[in-house]
């Protein structure tokens, strides 16, 4: 239980204090989840100045709310 | 083999080749470190343009440079303290100069909020640089944090050719601030158990 209650906090302290190497999973882990945020945020909901549209999420929202 | 492992795998293919060539005409490795400064000038005043495309081209060919003068310097056998310390300050000339091209745009642009997020951005990539530099003047190695140089340029490009450096910058400024604080926690827990041992 207490193994349990400790993993998640875990996983986040090792994200965060970054000891990992290159070309290992957790580090393909970490590409994957920047890559994700940067293309799949819609540019709205950044106010980005260059990038317009709302992204892959935002037309998924669409086809959901329509 | 993991998936950044594959893709660094096949990348080093045509690198090789260059390196080769390189090698082959003698060039010299601080001689490329510059060219690689120059060209990542024009890459910072593409950004500075709104030219997001052409920016992420000319970084490819910059950073080709940037990758392959340590590569040629070791088969020249060319390695030399001073190369190590102009390779390193003029990697900081470039990351300011590309950071320095998009707070130009944004400011052009009226849009104070991103012109913050990128000096902010660039302050902390900097320290990066900075506190890995102070650290391992007092210990022997200080290689923790994600967001270190390679990683860096290849978001800038990522950011450049798909048209989203807003996203790019918000992720560079979060995990840079993670990154100097790693950092600065290693440094202290590693200084702290020497005098542990001392005591």
């Amino acid at each position: 239980m207490k193994r349990a209650a400790t993993l998640p906090a875990r996983v986040l302290w090792n994200a965060f204090y970054w000891t990992y190497e290159r070309a290992t999973w957790q580090y393909d882990l970490m590409v994957i989840a920047i890559l994700a945020f940067v293309w799949l945020t819609p540019p709205d909901w950044l106010n980005d100045p260059t990038a317009t549209g709302s992204g892959p999420i935002g037309w998924l929202l669409e086809l959901v709310n329509r | 083999m993991t998936v950044t492992g594959f893709i660094g795998t096949i990348c080093m293919f045509p690198l090789r080749v260059i390196i080769n060539t390189c090698v082959r005409l003698r060039i010299h490795p601080n001689i490329l470190t510059f060219v690689g400064v120059l060209i990542n000038v024009a890459a910072a005043w593409a950004l500075a343009l709104g030219r997001f495309v052409t920016a992420a081209i000319i970084m490819v060919i910059a950073n080709i440079f940037d990758f392959i003068d340590g590569k040629v310097a070791l088969e020249l056998k060319a390695v030399s303290a001073f190369g190590g310390f102009w390779d390193s300050v003029i990697d900081r000339f470039s990351d300011i100069s590309l950071f320095i091209g998009l707070i130009y745009l944004y400011s052009r642009m009226g849009r104070t909020d991103y012109v913050m997020v990128a000096a902010l951005a660039m302050m902390f990539v900097v320290m990066t640089s900075y506190t890995r530099a102070r650290a391992e003047s007092i210990i022997p190695k200080c290689k923790v944090g994600f967001m270190e140089r390679p990683e860096r340029i290849v978001l800038f490009m990522v950011g450049a050719f798909t048209n989203r450096m807003a996203a790019v910058l918000w992720v560079t400024l979060i995990l840079s601030i993670f990154t100097v604080a790693d950092r600065i926690i290693l440094t202290w827990r590693e200084l702290k158990n020497a005098e542990g041992v001392i005591a």
